[in-house]
């Protein structure tokens, strides 16, 4: 009995060692835009010893399916979402009970050391520059394509004074963006890896490039001061433009249409005595 | 030299008497089916008139067929670009109004309608939206002039004549009509074929018969705006465009095709042309009034030797050729030269032939008596009640010549005719008008006997149709021989 699983125990080690790398990964891409671990909090709390603060069952409901957590009203869930300035943790897509335990092994493990690797980039201590602001603009618009190719923001995002018919709709406004994720470094991780059903799938692939991160913020910075919503004046921008494309399609169509036979005989016969 | 035969047609329209039976025999045969109640694929109409559909040779509204633009034939309704520029819609089709709402009666009433005072009566219903409707205009609407000059005056081909004439035209005492029946005219350069997008018209190289693939037609109706002579039509039920087919069931039996054989007045004639398909563009590309001779010279004689030989080369079997010999089409078009195509100026090189009419002014009105005024049976045409004018502008493309060789030629035959029968005539004077007319005695007994002795051998000579021949290109006839019958292709095997 015993020989039979001895024959299991190196694909075993095999296994676990794919998965160490994929678990590293994977909190690259899906937790570290919010989390670090001993770093001090971003949108998120600091992971460090959360298992001190919680039991493994209470976490894992949490990581699978935070919404519905703090939906329930759980005491401890509506804290954090308190302290997280009301932002909710998304669920996260490609969630297995294996990748749950790996994660909750993984920051238990860089827990107990002194400086995680997870501790947080040290890209947000650069101090932003007006150059930033520029460079920053032009990579949300897309007059400067980002270097991974990644699509830009505004097809997706709005912000206030930006685009005549503001920028897509898709995606929340992001006018106030550098407030509402709690400052530079928050923001910059966020960028870093964007964790977010839409986005992660879209920048997993693209991401946004290192030394693209701080001129964003940089920007988003600058628009948090206006603090203005544009969204009234957008839709009726939009209505206008209904209008103006509406007269156009109906222009273009009369110049290759009009002239079309209508009838012959009707107008032979018109207001005559037959 | 690309000798091709074609089933060609004369139309002797000084034998019509307007009886619309031939449109009666193609309606009961093929276009009484839903979706088809409006077509005609054969109509007759009344000259001066609009036609059906209304002005249908109004080519600045109709564009149909083909133009002279810079030396080169260019379709009139649509081209490469204007195919994408037009792709939702087909800017120059006649309305249903140009043509006619089909409509029938609500018989029912008839029968069913409570007592009263007044007789019932069967309201008029469409035959496309069942509801109660009012007839504005029919198929034939302006037939005999219908009592209305608005038809009438709005004739195209009166357009050539001065103030004056058209006058003259309409004074009631000098009214003058005649009819014109129409049919597909299975043309050399069909300008349908042309346009068709989906390649779903085409001639067959057999006989020169222009079909419409029922399967391929994707409804752009590009040949209904192409054709100037309106002769395909769409049908709304189906989604695909008809046309006529010139009965080709009938044509490969050796039979007359339906119109043709019912014609009352036996005005037409049906039979084989030979023509060399290597000149149909050049001759397209004749000035208007060159272009009724430049047809006649792509027609090429089935005597000679050359012809001959060349025609067997392109596989035109021995009794086609025997059949091109014999034609009537032949005798009227190119022998006699007094039969015209319609509106060659629309330069589609129509295979439909017309002999003009003749239309003497007999009498004039006076008072209450009507007086005769011409001594002479046959005299100048051009105090013709019908303008030669007009009526070169429908078969001369404008040249009044050839109407005038005509009517001549048809005038001193009558004359000759007169003299041998009646003999009131000097015998020697019509002999020599005959000459005049570039005649002889024994091509006026011809005409003579043609026009108005003819027998239905001598008015239909219908090759055959070698379907046997035909089916080798599609299909190996012996592909099955030596098989075991039919039902199954494999043969028995000994055993289980």
């Amino acid at each position: 009995m015993k020989n039979k699983y001895k024959i299991l125990i190196p694909f075993v080690f095999l296994i676990s060692g794919v998965v160490c790398q994929d678990v590293d990964q994977f909190f690259k891409q899906n937790c570290s835009s919010c989390h670090t671990i001993g770093g001090g909090r971003l949108t998120g709390p600091d992971l460090k010893n959360v298992h001190e603060r919680k039991d493994d069952e209470w976490l894992k409901k949490f990581i699978n399916d935070p919404v519905a957590i703090i939906n329930s009203g759980d005491a401890y869930a509506r804290q954090i979402l308190d302290e997280s300035r009301g932002i909710m943790m998304p669920k996260v897509g490609g969630l297995t009970p294996f990748i749950v335990q790996s994660l909750l092994d993984l920051i238990k493990e860089e827990s107990a050391k002194e400086k995680s690797k997870y501790s947080g980039s040290s890209l947000a201590d650069r101090v932003l520059t007006p150059e930033d602001i520029i460079i920053g603009r032009a990579l949300f618009l897309g007059t400067t394509v980002l270097k991974n190719n990644g699509p830009s923001c505004i097809g997706c995002h709005s912000i206030f004074g930006e685009g005549q018919l503001g920028g897509g709709l898709l995606g929340p406004n992001l006018t106030d963006v550098y407030g509402r994720l709690g400052g530079k470094t928050a923001l910059a991780a966020w960028l870093s890896s964007p964790a977010s059903e839409t986005m992660g799938p879209i920048y997993g692939k693209h991401p946004i490039d290192e030394k693209e991160v701080l001129p964003l913020v940089a920007f988003f910075k600058e628009k948090g001061k206006s603090n203005i919503s544009e969204a009234g004046m957008h839709d009726f921008n939009f209505l206008i433009f209904g209008f103006v494309g509406l007269a156009i399609v109906l222009i273009l169509f009369d110049l290759f249409w009009g002239n079309r036979l209508r009838s012959v005989r009707r107008k032979l016969v018109k207001g005559k005595a037959l | 030299m690309d000798i091709r035969s074609q089933i060609s047609m004369v139309f002797h329209l000084d034998k019509c008497i307007g009886c619309h039976t031939c449109s009666i025999a193609c309606k009961n045969i093929w276009t009484d089916r839903k979706g088809t109640e409006y077509m005609w694929w054969n109509n007759v109409e009344t000259k001066p008139g609009t036609g059906f559909p209304t002005r249908w040779e109004d080519q600045d509204k109709y564009k149909g067929g083909w133009e002279l633009v810079d030396g080169e034939l260019k379709l009139k309704s649509t081209s490469k670009s204007k195919t994408i520029t037009n792709i939702f819609h087909n800017p120059t089709m006649p309305t249903m109004d140009d043509y006619y709402e089909p409509w029938s009666y609500k018989y029912k009433d008839l029968f069913d309608a409570p007592a009263g005072d007044d007789q019932p009566t069967a309201k008029p219903i469409s035959m496309v939206t069942g509801d109660y409707m009012d007839i504005e205009a029919g198929p034939n609407w302006d037939d005999d002039l219908s009592g209305s000059p608005i038809y009438a005056e709005n004739d195209i081909n009166l357009d050539v004549l001065s103030d004056e004439q058209r006058d003259q035209l309409f004074a009631i005492e000098r009214l003058m009509m005649f009819y014109f029946p129409r049919i597909c005219n299975h043309c050399v350069n069909p300008s349908c074929v042309a346009s068709c997008p989906s390649g779903a018209l085409y001639k067959r190289g057999e006989d020169g018969i222009v079909l419409l693939d029922q399967e391929r037609c994707r409804a752009w109706r590009s040949c209904i705006s192409a054709c100037p002579y309106k002769k395909t039509y769409y049908n709304w039920n189906t989604g695909k465009s008809e046309k006529c087919i010139l009965c080709f069931p009938r044509i490969e039996t050796g039979q007359a095709p339906a119109c043709f054989h019912s014609c009352v007045g036996r005005i037409r004639y049906l039979g084989v042309l030979l023509y060399d398909a290597d000149k149909i563009e050049e001759t397209a590309k004749h000035p208007d009034h060159e272009l009724v001779d430049a047809q006649r010279e792509m027609i090429l004689d089935p005597f000679d030797e050359n012809v001959i030989r060349e025609a067997k080369k392109n596989g035109i079997s021995e009794s086609t050729l025997k059949a091109a010999q014999e034609s009537p089409v032949y005798k009227f078009v190119k022998e006699w030269g007094i039969a015209l195509p319609p509106h060659v100026e629309y330069r589609t090189l129509p295979m439909l032939f017309y002999v003009p009419p003749m239309l003497p002014v007999m009498s004039a009105q006076e008072g209450d008596s009507v007086r005769s005024i011409n001594e002479e049976y046959f005299p100048d045409f051009d105090k013709a009640r019908v303008p030669i004018k007009y009526l070169a502008s429908m078969f001369g493309g404008g040249n009044e010549s050839h109407l005038r060789y005509v009517l001549k030629k048809q005038s001193a035959i009558r004359a000759y005719r007169r003299a041998l029968t009646v003999g009131d005539i000097d015998v020697l004077e019509a002999e020599k008008a005959l000459v005049e007319a570039d005649c002889n005695p024994e091509e006026a007994d011809k005409i003579y006997k043609l026009t108005s002795l003819c027998t239905f051998e001598d008015r239909f000579v219908i090759p055959p149709s070698h379907r046997e021949e035909a089916i080798e290109m599609m299909k190996d006839p012996l592909e099955h021989k030596q098989e075991v019958g039919f039902g199954f292709n494999d043969s028995p095997e000994r055993g289980m």
